[in-house]
């Protein structure tokens, strides 16, 4: 081994006892209770569509072009000249 | 009367948006016509499976707004049926539609939003099996180490982007604190894992995301170490080691023979 590697071993062991490490990985982590919460699986959602089902098709809004959402939280994106 | 197959073949296209007016003779037709019948079974199964993207892709719609995400959404049912009975599985083209989605143009970022959620999905729908952890790994001779190639556990992605991606899910939680991000704080990686009650994502450096790249990619750790330097000489291999035997990122060490 050449010491760039014998350098790079030792560090990778010292991972193994570095005291701090636990603490170090609860930051910049986010948990996402967004998808833990829904029930996909259920008839939730054929409930949901049954009740109201007119005997009209299923049209796509073909006037909603503009996306309103919380991308207007997030500046420098758009891309369009307006 | 048509054929089986043929009756099929027409339902199927009927459901991907194609009238089928051949198939009214083989529909039941009394208090509701067999056209109506046909258009509220359509319209059944586009709410069903654009209800099931919004449940699998809630950050797509919390940054594209309701409306236009349904919108979306049903034409990538017309396009995109599932080929699976599980709705939860239902999805993976949808991240390339959304790149890929006219309308969504001006949101650069959204497909990789939805290469985000999908990789969450992923991993929540992932069974929780046995992780590395750093005792596992006591008394390995430093060499060992160096050539011990470790692969990442089930459930878990590493998801690059151009763009700020972990702020700006950060920005579409309902309960985000007010504040703008801006795409010019980006690029950004995150490795999702799936954790035991939920599925979660870390945010990487630069260098620690070509660490885990490599890794993945079934390099050993000492390249992977090797690769991560040039990218950011002053990469520390053993605090993304370390953080990364924390965040339980590696799948338990197949016991040798």
């Amino acid at each position: 081994m050449n010491s760039t590697r014998v350098a790079i071993a030792s560090a990778l062991a010292a991972a193994l006892v570095l005291p701090a490490a636990t603490s170090q990985a609860q930051g910049n982590m986010e948990k996402c209770y967004g998808i833990a919460k829904a029930g996909k699986n259920d008839c939730q959602t054929a409930k949901s569509s049954c009740a109201g089902t007119s005997k009209k098709d299923a049209q796509a809004d073909a006037w909603v072009s503009v996306p309103k959402g919380a991308c207007e939280k997030i500046v420098g994106g758009k891309l369009t000249a307006s | 009367m048509l054929a089986l197959r043929d009756l099929q073949a027409a339902f199927a296209a009927l459901l991907e948006g194609e009238d089928q007016p051949g198939l009214f003779d083989a529909i039941v037709s009394d208090t509701i016509s067999a056209p109506a019948r046909l258009r509220v079974h359509r319209h059944h199964v586009a709410q069903s499976l654009t209800g099931a993207l919004a449940a699998t892709f809630p950050t797509v719609q919390a940054i594209a707004g309701e409306a236009f995400f349904r919108t979306m959404a049903m034409e990538f049912v017309a396009e995109e049926l599932p080929v699976q009975p599980v709705l939860a599985e239902y999805g993976e083209g949808f991240p390339a539609f959304v790149s890929g989605y006219g309308p969504a143009a001006t949101l650069a970022y959204l497909g990789d939003m939805a290469r985000l959620d999908w990789a969450l999905n992923l991993a929540y729908h992932t069974p929780m099996v046995p992780r590395l952890a750093a005792p596992d790994l006591a008394g390995l001779p430093a060499d060992r180490l160096f050539e011990l190639k470790l692969g990442l556990a089930a459930g878990s992605t590493l998801v690059r982007s151009p763009w700020p991606i972990d702020r700006i899910w950060q920005a579409a939680q309902p309960e985000a604190p007010e504040g703008m991000v801006s795409l010019e704080d980006g690029p950004a990686a995150v490795l999702v894992l799936r954790r035991p009650d939920d599925a979660a994502f870390a945010s990487l450096e630069t260098s620690e995301a070509a660490f885990v790249s490599a890794l993945a990619g079934g390099t050993s750790l000492g390249e992977a170490a090797e690769a991560a330097f040039s990218v950011e000489p002053a990469f520390d291999p053993s605090t993304a080691f370390a953080r990364l035997l924390a965040l339980e990122a590696f799948a338990a060490a197949q016991h040798e023979a």
